[in-house]
């Protein structure tokens, strides 16, 4: 007999009365292999996705595919007892809850999604102490950025999520809705595109002309390139001469997988969106630490 | 009985002895959907999702960098009417001389998989950006340009065969094999994409017109100014070679000369249409026929008839898609098929 | 003078069927001379060769002691025009630009039509009785009245050599005769010399003044019509037992078929 249980927006299907600690993990979605590392639950994680790659021991799993070629015989093969997936993999959900496996189904949402899951792979990994731990600081330290950049106006912000490379073409932001705009809050800045109720948009030039930001940052999820190009990537936005963050020089270009993911570093993203938003505000902070 | 058996240009119906001379024709078509071009490019850039005042747009007193509505108006509208109009003329163009060439009302500028190329170069540099640098040279253009040059290549050298005339069936099929593998091609690539470049490549697909600055369509102009000199040597013998190639032939042209510069003219404009703004469908079919149904089928006035009422009609279709739901933007691809469907629509029922 | 000696021809991938052999064929100005065989005997690849359109594997073609890969498209266009089984265009032109294309070998490339131009194309529509279709779509034509606008077509070609793949093959008894006296009317009055392809014996015997038999891609014989067409020969060309007759009221020979003789 199985329960579906509701919680906030994740479901969990469990045989009823085998609440056991799931023992090996398999993990089709980055943010949750990473969770399940921070709450000391990695030697539990027996299968990884193709996109994973924080923190280092995952390179070390077998990678089982993702969103759209989920591998079922090698998932199956490694002889999970819990698989954590998206909410919209219901064939595969329905596949392992034939074969009795757990399945841990997750959908995107803001800062609060992320902090419940962390709390439910906690105790799902039997690791629920960590599990309250983790979220409690993490919750924490998104607290001491709020706290620190109070007091400050908040400027007019555009979030980057995605750009053709070398121009100013399919410039994909973030917008109302989802945790990238509610770091952002965390940060100290209002969204440009706060009204439009979406995750993300892609603008017209006429667009970012009229909303005006007056700071721009735009997130990449690799390494930073050389400084030539770097230089170069940023001087696409002049274009826009009249956007207040190009006149006034506010255009940040910030590198890295951790900006991006929904997880345990969520912290130091917020963080490293603050300092680049209120720079006067970490003078005596020292240079960020980043994961 | 049909309502099209007795011809009527624009003119009216002829009178015996009395055919309006074609040079007459040629140049009030001209004039006329000239007229319709230039009014419709110098109007539209005055429209939009946002009220700008004329009058401030060219008060040299404010900085431009302060300037909001001169920045839209420079900045981000008239690059874009502008490329509306350069690839508006290229796809209506190489529309007219596509379906000239395969013999077929219904072939687009994309039959012979031109635009699939294209699109497969975009999405492999939007995908795998990280791993694809040019150093300072925009990639997504130039590889969807390479792409589409690509695939031209292909078919051209599979459809030509040495002192002899091109079969218009290998072209055909040579087009549809390769628009097929090519597909299969970025649905592979798409698979091993994340959101962000999914989302990226599904909006290259529905076009853009939005280039922001002038550079991109100067660059595109050779392609485009070679393609538009070969269509002016064409159109008597597109007349002809519509009427079969044996036809052609017997009365003087040069059919594999003919189908070789009309086969390179249209897969140079629509490459370069398609790296400048992505694959915008229908404007290839739905101008040409629109513009027939106005002029009738001579191809030295529907060819430059064409040009001009596809950069018109393109430049008009943008502004529909930046303003009829504003603040929020319609794909300009988006537009162009809601308009093309129903008026196949309503050809085939006017037809039967 | 067109001459064909001794040419062949074979379509890849079909070893025989509508190949020639060693054929040769002289058309000398002002004749109307008529091809004449079985489907597959390689008619109209013969006519096809005649025009150009097609060049032979083996010999060759000349037109006035010059090969024909020695004219360049538009000039053998001013010599030679050309009225197919059948025409389709992809658009609907009316019947006056489906004549005015022939005016196209004599157009320099960006010339327009003139006066003269669309003088002859009248003129022609004309002659062939179809100046009153001239602003009708060609395509919502009667098959007769198509025929004779591709004629038409072919006539403003100004040429001396008029080659006819089956003129009258789709053409109702009256229009058959019409095509026919209209055919032999251009060649009496302005020289035109003709070749038609064509399997009606009645029309070969009415109104050509040579023929070249052929069979299984070979010349089986040529001549004049008088000589060439008897019963033996089309009892060779068709194994048909056939009685051929001079008909006095016809004015010309007749074949009338009375059983096969295979």
């Amino acid at each position: 007999m199985f329960l579906c249980v509701v919680c906030g927006q994740n479901v969990f299907v469990t045989l009823v009365a085998q609440e056991r600690v799931a023992t090996r993990i398999v993990s089709l979605v980055p943010a949750l292999t990473e969770m399940l590392f921070a709450v000391g639950a990695g030697s539990q994680v027996v299968g990884v996705s193709s996109y994973d790659d924080f923190p280092p021991e995952v390179q070390s799993r077998p990678r089982v595919g993702a969103l759209l070629d989920p591998d079922v015989e090698r998932i199956l093969s490694l002889k999970p007892d819990l698989v954590l997936m998206y909410g919209s993999q219901t064939d595969l959900q329905g596949q392992f809850a034939r074969a009795g496996i757990r399945v841990y189904s997750y959908r995107h949402g803001g800062i609060g999604n992320v902090l419940q899951t962390i709390r439910e792979l906690g105790a799902l990994s039997g690791h629920k102490v960590e599990g309250d731990r983790v979220t409690a600081q993490l919750q924490s330290r998104l607290d001491a950025v709020r706290t620190r950049v109070r007091s400050r106006p908040r400027p007019r912000t555009m979030l980057v999520m995605g750009r053709d490379a070398m121009a100013l073409r399919g410039v994909y932001v973030s917008a109302g809705v989802g945790f990238l705009h509610e770091l952002l809050d965390v940060a100290g800045a209002e969204d440009v595109f706060a009204d439009v109720k979406r995750e993300g948009i892609q603008p017209s030039n006429e667009t970012m002309i009229v909303r005006a930001a007056q700071v721009i940052i735009e997130l990449h999820p690799g390494d930073q390139p050389a400084p030539d190009i770097l230089q170069k990537e940023r001087s696409v936005w002049s274009l826009l001469s009249s956007v207040p963050a190009v006149r006034n020089g506010r255009v940040h270009l910030l590198y890295g997988g951790y900006l991006m993911s929904p997880g345990p570093r969520l912290a130091a993203a917020a963080e490293s969106l603050a300092r680049v938003l209120h720079p006067d505000a970490f003078v005596e902070a020292g240079p960020q630490v980043r994961p | 009985m049909s309502t099209s058996a007795v011809r009527r240009g624009p003119f009216g119906s002829a009178e015996q002895g009395e055919v309006p001379s074609i040079r007459t024709r040629l140049a009030v078509t001209i004039a006329g959907y000239g007229a319709l071009a230039v009014a419709t490019c110098v109007l539209a850039p005055l429209v939009g999702s946002t009220q700008i005042s004329l009058a401030r747009v060219f008060d040299r007193s404010i900085p431009f960098a302060d300037n909001v509505d001169a920045q839209i108006f420079f900045v981000a509208r008239m690059p874009r009417v502008l490329s509306g109009a350069v690839v508006g003329a290229a796809l209506a163009s190489a529309g007219v001389v596509m379906q000239a060439l395969l013999r077929n009302p219904l072939a687009t500028p994309f039959t012979l998989g031109v635009s699939a190329g294209a699109a497969l170069g975009a999405i492999l540099v939007i995908t795998f950006s990280t791993a694809v640098s040019l150093g300072a040279l925009s990639p997504v253009p130039l590889a969807s340009l390479g792409g589409a040059l690509l695939a031209s290549a292909i078919v051209y050298g599979l459809a030509t065969r040495p002192g002899r005339t091109m079969s218009t069936m290998v072209l055909l099929l040579a087009g549809v094999t390769l628009n097929s593998f090519f597909s299969a091609l970025i649905l592979f690539v798409q698979y091993m994409a994340d959101f962000a470049q999914t989302y990226r490549t599904v909006r290259w697909l529905m076009g853009d017109l939005d280039v922001g600055s002038f550079g991109p369509i100067v660059a595109s102009l050779p392609l485009v100014l070679v393609a538009f000199a070969m269509f002016a040597v064409l159109p008597r013998s597109l007349n002809l070679l519509s009427v079969g190639t044996d036809a052609a032939s017997t009365r003087g042209v040069d059919v594999g000369r003919t189908q070789r510069l009309a086969f390179l003219s249209s897969s140079l404009a629509t490459s370069a249409a398609v790296s400048l703004a992505g694959p915008i469908g229908f404007v290839g079919i739905v101008v040409p026929h629109l513009v027939r149904l106005m002029v009738g089928v001579d191809h030295r006035i529907v060819l430059p008839a064409s040009a001009l009422f596809g950069a018109a009609f393109l430049v008009g279709c943008d502004l529909v898609a930046r303003t009829v739901l504003a603040p929020v933007e319609v794909p300009v691809g988006v537009v162009t098929a809601m308009l093309g469907g129903p008026f196949f629509l309503w050809l085939l029922v006017r037809r039967s | 003078m067109l001459r064909a000696e001794a040419v062949s021809f074979g379509y890849a991938g079909e070893p025989t069927a509508f190949s020639l052999a060693d054929v040769s064929v002289e058309i000398t100005p002002g004749s109307l001379t008529g091809l004449l065989g079985p489907n597959g005997c390689g008619k109209t690849t013969l006519l096809k060769l005649l025009c150009g359109v097609l060049r032979p594997h083996g010999g060759a073609v000349t037109l006035d002691d010059r090969p024909l890969s020695s004219f360049t498209r538009r000039e053998l266009a001013r010599h030679v025009a050309v009225v197919p089984q059948e025409t389709h265009p992809a658009f609907d032109y009316s019947a006056m630009e489906m004549v005015l294309m022939g005016r196209h070998p004599h157009l320099g490339a960006f010339q327009l039509e003139g006066p003269s131009d669309f003088a002859i194309a009248r003129e022609s529509l004309t002659v062939t009785g179809t100046v009153d279709l001239a602003d009708r779509n060609y395509m919502t034509l009667s098959g007769g009245e198509k025929q004779r606008v591709i004629i038409a077509s072919a006539l403003a070609q100004a040429t001396e050599l008029l080659l006819l793949d089956e003129p009258t093959a789709s053409l109702d008894l009256g229009y058959q005769l019409e095509v026919a006296s209209l055919l032999a009317r251009l060649n009496r009055e302005r020289q035109v010399t003709m070749v038609l392809a064509t399997h009606d014996l009645n029309l070969a015997a009415s109104l050509c003044d040579r023929l070249v038999l052929l069979r299984g891609g070979r010349v089986l014989a040529q001549g004049p019509t008088s000589d060439v067409l008897t019963g033996a020969m089309v009892q060779q060309l068709y194994d048909v037992d056939a009685d051929v007759q001079f008909h006095p009221r016809a004015g010309h020979l007749t074949v009338i078929p009375v059983s096969r003789t295979r």
